[in-house]
């Protein structure tokens, strides 16, 4: 924790007294891709837009480079792609590109940007608003790319995206990734953010009920459970006094027990030869616990 | 500098690609002028008369566009987002802007000429080499209060509204202003109007000067005026609307 690339610090946004994000702290090392996860008006896009210098917080700060956001230092070092920006028209998208490349001190290649769109040599002829839209996306991925950028902001990049250019373009992030380029993108699919991310920064109602390391927040989200029948009763205490048992349930004449590791649950009621019958070991499925965790809210403005 | 060339010239490539500054800017100015000249012959073919409309009409399409292409250009793209985009690109907001602004004078020329080459071809309009240059200056520097009031249009927040009050001000602007008929006709409350608006100022420093005279003083205040107007007036609704 040395350098972090974005630190963000008791950040606050009131739209008309109402709190969109309340008091979000973390910090991003270089390298890391991380998502930024949660249902929509959790406060993502607000954090987000609070980073990149677009809103002012009601109070904390944000500084990127340990810089502050939207000073031109840290413009030059960024790339962006934003939910519901069109590209400006009446501009070829070559042209575009061409011309977003000349805002940058080190661009990258035109070469090197056109492949990034994944366009025909016709299409990228063709002005921009003549482009299908997930033809737009692409570029405007070009586009975000073309200062050969450190630090990468995607706000819900793949909405609108077709499965094909949804996989093109996380190929392409990870390969970015790996080249050492910091990544932060918001996202409502729990899939994605599995399947891409480091690290997940989860939102819920304007604040970060967990972050950590993608492995460790999907074992926190997803509950498994040992069931049973109960032939006579047994006390409650004998299993909710194991180190392994988060919570016990019953249901249905059915017991469930809450857990982290089913194995140990199971070999605690043969060791002891409980009167049970009919085991059954569930593992609730992840996206059912991002559901519960997150329960989607009213949009927060 | 090279940022601010190249956004310079991609605005004027947008606008020379937008279908309506072709249409509204080019013409519909000519169109008017042939008319007016030739199938009415309202002049009666006096060839004072030929230049003053020629002059009449360059007014009229580079004020169209000032108002019209600069206002809604602002509200669109701020509608679409790409004014907030640019501002995490490094292009700075001034030189975005600005950009515009030179973008669209460079269009501007080419309108004055077009519409210059168009009345001496094809109606004999014969003016001294000074003359030609003189009006063609005061065209592109008076269209600046046109442009504030482009600015000004473009602090609006729907596209919609953008086009319906531009097209009507522009509208009103050209009537009392005597830009399609002359002041003299028109009666004596929309002269007095007329004459409190930039539009008949603008056209005025033209009209005097084909006649061999200097713009008169009045109209370079009024237009001096009007543009520092529009501009006070736009900076405050802007800080306004980025409190937020």
């Amino acid at each position: 924790m040395l350098n972090p690339i974005v630190e963000i610090n008791d950040l606050v946004k009131e739209f008309h007294e109402k709190r969109a994000v309340n008091r979000v702290s973390f910090s991003i090392e270089k390298g890391e891709l991380v998502a930024i996860l949660g249902p929509n008006g959790a406060g993502k896009t607000t954090t987000m837009l609070m980073m990149l210098g677009l809103l002012r917080p009601t109070e904390g700060k944000a500084s990127i480079f340990q810089h502050e956001p939207g000073s031109k230092n840290v413009r030059e070092r960024i790339g962006v792609m934003l939910q519901e920006v069109s590209l400006m028209d009446g501009l070829k998208a070559k042209e575009l590109i061409k011309l977003f490349r000349s805002y940058y001190p080190n661009p990258l290649p035109m070469k090197d940007l056109i492949q990034l769109t994944g366009l025909g040599k016709e299409d990228l002829e063709r002005r921009t608003e003549k482009l299908s839209g997930g033809q737009k996306r692409r570029v405007a991925f070009a586009l975000a790319l073309a200062g050969n950028p450190d630090l990468l902001f995607f706000d819900e990049p793949t909405v609108g995206m077709d499965i094909s250019s949804r996989r093109l373009f996380w190929e392409t992030v990870k390969g970015l990734a790996r080249e050492g380029k910091t990544i932060v993108f918001t996202t409502h699919y729990l899939q994605e953010a599995d399947d891409y991310a480091d690290r997940i920064i989860l939102f819920k109602k304007g604040k970060v009920i967990a972050d950590g390391k993608t492995e460790e927040i999907k074992r926190k989200m997803s509950k498994q459970s040992v069931s049973f029948i109960a032939k006579e009763d047994i006390q409650r205490e004998r299993f909710l006094k194991l180190p392994f048992v988060t919570d016990l349930m019953e249901k249905d004449e059915r017991v469930y027990i809450v857990t982290d590791d089913t194995d140990a649950v199971l070999s605690f009621i043969y060791g002891e030869s409980l009167p049970v019958k009919d085991i059954r070991v569930e593992k609730g499925r992840l996206e059912e616990a991002f559901e519960q965790l997150t329960e989607t809210e009213e949009e927060a403005i | 500098m090279n940022i601010f060339i190249q956004q310079s010239k991609a605005e004027m490539l947008r606008m020379f690609r937008n279908p309506y500054y072709i249409f509204w800017s080019l013409l519909m100015p000519i169109v008017f002028y042939f008319f007016f000249t030739k199938v009415m012959n309202v002049g009666k073919d006096d060839p004072v008369w030929n230049a003053h409309f020629l002059m009449s009409m360059t007014a009229f399409s580079v004020m169209g566009s000032s108002i019209m292409t600069m206002g809604i250009r602002m509200v669109e793209e701020r509608a679409k987002g790409w004014t907030t985009f640019i501002r995490v690109t490094p292009l700075p907001s001034l030189a975005y802007f600005s950009a515009k602004i030179v973008g669209q004078t460079f269009v501007h020329v080419f309108s004055v000429l077009v519409i210059f080459i168009t009345g001496a071809l094809f109606n004999g309009v014969v003016l001294s080499f000074g003359e030609w240059i003189l009006s063609g200056c005061w065209i592109l520097l008076g269209s600046l209060p046109f442009l504030g009031l482009g600015v000004l249009i473009g602090t609006m927040k729907k596209v919609d509204t953008a086009v319906g009050v531009s097209n009507i001000l522009y509208m009103v602007l050209a009537i009392t202003g005597g830009m399609w008929m002359p002041m003299d006709i028109l009666p004596k409350t929309i002269q007095w109007i007329g004459k409190s608006l930039p539009a008949f100022h603008f056209g005025n420093g033209a009209w005097a000067i084909i006649r061999g005279n200097a713009p008169d003083l009045m109209n370079i205040v009024m237009l001096s005026a009007y543009l520092v107007l529009f501009m006070i007036i736009s900076i405050y609704i802007r800080r306004k609307q980025e409190a937020v």
